[in-house]
């Protein structure tokens, strides 16, 4: 068997079924709501800037706290602010937040999974690594990170990479070992594909839907962290709009303008669900077990 | 919602079957110990007010000295030397007589290396102390110092048992602490509680009381409650029957709540304000400084950010506060247009963002505060004011237990905080002085004229002498636009209605101080 014919048996079988899945998740009405819902608020966050109503950065005191009205239909926060125009900005950043997360985190979680089940002398000081990641809470990290170098957006990121790297860890390498024990693996080996090649073009790629299902079922998971952190005064500063900062500064007018808390809350309660249920959708449709 | 705080507020700890001759009280916070020489913070100051006593009270004027443990002193000519008669019946809560012994030993450890006292200097230099008889002290100086009587009012201040100290050693302040006050330190669990227990032999109260002591309670218990809104609920639901830490955003409720009194201190000198470093280049010219100033709409801020309560401060010092000077009323006033105008004048143009910008520089100060709901939310409404005017404020609130090392970096352009005081002397010799740069002279302002007025306000003879020089420097450091005065934050006191008798003061954010015409 030929290098080339290992490589397209493998990209033959990870493509089968590609093609049909996003007629598979229409079809389920739950899964088709929510990749719906979520591309809306996707589309919102992207064209903020064309969509707002106000800027959302244009304080005015003699308008402060008004409930939802034909002109500000969130109604305006505690310096006069419109709401609806803050949230459409702050799901953007809450998204990029959530996207960096994952992205940064699966990444880095996924190459030192993948590194652990090829190379079985580093298998153990790597998942050593990531018990150690594990013993620490993301809301900590960013409360560490946020007290020595100052709250921000920065603090969050590196917190919610930080949450996402060990899991993913685990998945990434669960997901080898079993690709590892397959002939093909043996045969590149026998043949002398290099381990670079090996990891990248047969390993990697195998693993890539696992890693890939498990981000976005724990993509709804890191926007509730990085909402958490910006509760906490962690996040974002002002006048950048984040929902989890918002919904904090709403909190001590809950008596007299519940709205400003309610609705980024709202906002986040949406996004997380839309996040899960297609999370969900998309682990039924990628994952070969569930499909028999 | 209402609801859900107040059903919240029955499960916390139940101190309402407590007895009725209890005093509960609650507060946010706790000190980290509750030795008056050895501190600035405020946490502390209340507890100190309670338990022990100072030589002279402050009165509610918040500008009278009114004799307390020393019934009458005089001034020599020269205003250095001060003699103090001691009341002669006055006693510790463990019981022993308090002597000019005590009260030497007070000053001497206040002053002394070991203790490092931050505000020492409120003691004056002190040259030497002298005890000619048991109730007698003749407080010597090394130069007059006309505010002495004024800063002897302050906790750091209050009478020390020496026998007490020298027994408890390292310990004094968190194992224990004696003091002549009307109340005495049962018992402290750190960040929980701490109780208080009527002190029976009290009876030297100060004129300003009706009350001469001994207090109507025979205890109290002081709760620390750090949420805003369960302090708020446990204050609704009646678990609770004084706090002097009420969120401000829920005064408006507690006002019409049919069982909660809330009364206010008046006159009352807290400022909120932003200060310049002015040794940094974007804000070393006092046009930018002044620009942002006047950008601001004060009344604003405090009817809609702090609700009501707080007034717009245009002066560093309240116009109630002793040598306050009328003519710096008139200096800081808003004036949008010639905000913009100041700035073009300094150089600074509108880049493409909006966000002026001079030599590659971005007009964009970093503000340091600690991340208090107040200090949070003006920052916050001012922040949008300026981006009117091309200037973007970049926010970096610090928490609580990081703040003070952080504000220490001297790493902004600007930063704020809260601060508490007794008269413009008291004010601007503390932040003004060029002795003390780098904090709390935080603006680094290095001036010739300033330090001479402030020296010689402090060694002026008369009130009209030193009222004439500290309005010199009230004048100069307002024409400098050194600081952002903003809001004159008000303090509450808010109590059960069944307590009666309680008339907040001003000193130090400690509206309790003696407490002594409570009663149920």
């Amino acid at each position: 068997m030929s290098v080339e014919a290992i490589g397209s048996a493998v990209v033959d079988s990870a493509a089968v079924g590609r093609s049909h899945v996003l007629r598979r998740l229409m079809r389920d009405k739950v899964a088709a709501t929510a990749t719906v819902v979520l591309s809306l608020i996707v589309l919102g966050a992207i064209f903020a800037p064309l969509i707002s109503p106000y800027d959302p950065y244009f304080t005015d005191l003699t308008i402060v706290m008004q409930p939802p009205s034909a002109e500000h239909w969130f109604g305006t926060d505690n310096t006069g602010r419109d709401i609806l125009s803050r949230v459409i900005y702050g799901t953007r950043n809450t998204l990029m937040l959530g996207l960096i997360g994952v992205l940064v985190g699966g990444l880095l979680g996924g190459f030192l999974g993948i590194l652990a089940a090829f190379y079985p002398r580093l298998d153990g000081w790597i998942m050593r690594l990531v018990d150690v990641m594990l013993a620490f809470p993301a809301i900590l990290i960013g409360l560490a990170v946020a007290a020595i170098f100052g709250a921000g957006l920065a603090a969050v990121v590196i917190a919610l990479v930080v949450a996402t790297v060990p899991d993913v860890a685990r998945v990434a390498r669960g997901a080898a070992v079993g690709v590892m024990s397959q002939e093909f693996m043996e045969a590149g080996r026998a043949v002398g594909v290099t381990d670079s090649t090996l990891i990248w073009r047969y390993l990697t790629l195998n693993c890539i839907s696992t890693i890939f299902v498990f981000l976005t079922l724990r993509f709804g998971q890191i926007i509730l962290i990085g909402s958490a952190l910006g509760f906490l005064g962690m996040g974002a500063q002002p006048p950048t709009a984040e929902l989890g900062m918002m919904a904090a500064q709403g909190r001590d007018f809950l008596f007299m303008a519940p709205h400003i808390a309610t609705i980024p809350s709202l906002a986040i309660f949406v996004i997380v669900l839309a996040a899960n249920l297609l999370g969900d959708a998309l682990r039924d449709v990628l994952d070969p077990r569930l499909q028999q | 919602m209402i609801k859900a705080l107040l059903g919240a507020a029955f499960a916390l700890s139940a101190v309402g079957s407590a007895s009725a001759q209890t005093l509960n009280m609650m507060k946010g916070i706790d000190a980290p110990h509750y030795d008056a020489q050895r501190t600035t913070w405020g946490p502390t100051s209340d507890i100190v007010n309670m338990i022990q006593d100072t030589l002279v009270a402050l009165d509610w004027d918040g500008r009278t000295p009114i004799p307390y443990l020393a019934k009458s002193w005089t001034v020599s000519p020269d205003g250095k030397l001060y003699t103090f008669k001691l009341r002669d019946d006055v006693s510790f809560c463990s019981g022993k007589k308090m002597t000019a012994e005590d009260v030497i030993f007070t000053f001497k450890r206040l002053k002394s290396p070991e203790i490092k006292g931050p505000y020492a200097w409120r003691a004056g230099n002190i040259k030497e102390l002298r005890a000619p008889d048991p109730y007698t002290v003749e407080y010597e100086l090394n130069e007059p110092y006309s505010e002495l009587l004024l800063q002897l009012t302050m906790f750091t201040n209050a009478i020390l048992n020496k026998d007490n100290v020298e027994a408890l050693g390292k310990d004094y302040g968190v194992k224990g602490a004696d003091g002549t006050g009307p109340w005495c330190l049962e018992s402290w669990q750190p960040r929980t509680n701490i109780t208080l227990k009527r002190h029976d032999a009290y009876k030297w109260g100060p004129s300003m009381y009706k009350n001469k002591g001994p207090v109507k309670f025979e205890k109290m218990v002081i709760k620390i409650v750090p949420e805003d809104s369960s302090r708020v609920a446990a204050m609704m639901a009646g678990q609770f029957d004084t706090t002097h830490q009420f969120p401000s955003q829920f005064i408006a409720q507690a006002k019409v709540s049919p069982m909660l009194t809330v009364t206010e201190a008046k006159p009352n000198f807290q400022l909120l304000y932003f200060g310049f470093k002015t040794t940094r280049p974007m804000v070393a010219d006092k046009r930018v400084r002044e620009a942002m100033s006047i950008a601001i709409d004060r009344g604003a801020i405090a009817k809609a950010i702090l609700l009501g309560n707080a007034d717009p401060a245009f002066t560093i010092v309240d116009a109630a506060a002793l040598d306050h000077d009328p003519k710096t009323a008139g200096i800081v006033k808003q004036d949008v247009e010639r905000a913009k105008q100041l700035l073009d004048e300094a150089g600074w143009k509108p880049g493409a963002d909006g966000i002026r910008e001079k030599d590659g520089m971005k007009l964009a100060p970093k503000v340091y505060y600690t991340a208090n709901a107040n200090s949070a939310r003006v920052a916050e409404a001012i922040q949008g004011y300026l981006r009117k005017i091309g200037v973007h404020w970049n926010l970096q609130p610090w928490d609580s237990t990081i703040a003070s090392v952080k504000m220490a970096e001297q790493d902004y352009e600007i930063w704020s905080v809260t601060v508490p005081y007794l008269s413009a002397g008291d004010l601007m010799n503390i932040y003004f002085d060029s002795a003390n740069i780098p904090t709390p002279n935080r603006m680094n302002w290095k001036d010739a004229e300033t330090d001479l007025w402030l020296k010689q306000g402090r060694a002026a003879l008369t009130p009209e002498d030193r009222a004439k020089f500290y309005a010199m420097v009230q004048q100069k450091v307002m024409t400098e636009h050194l600081w952002m005065p903003v809001l004159n934050i008000n303090m509450h006191e808010v109590t059960n209605k069944k307590l009666k008798g309680m008339r907040p003061h001003m000193i130090y954010q400690n509206t309790f101080y003696k407490g002594l015409d409570a009663s149920f």
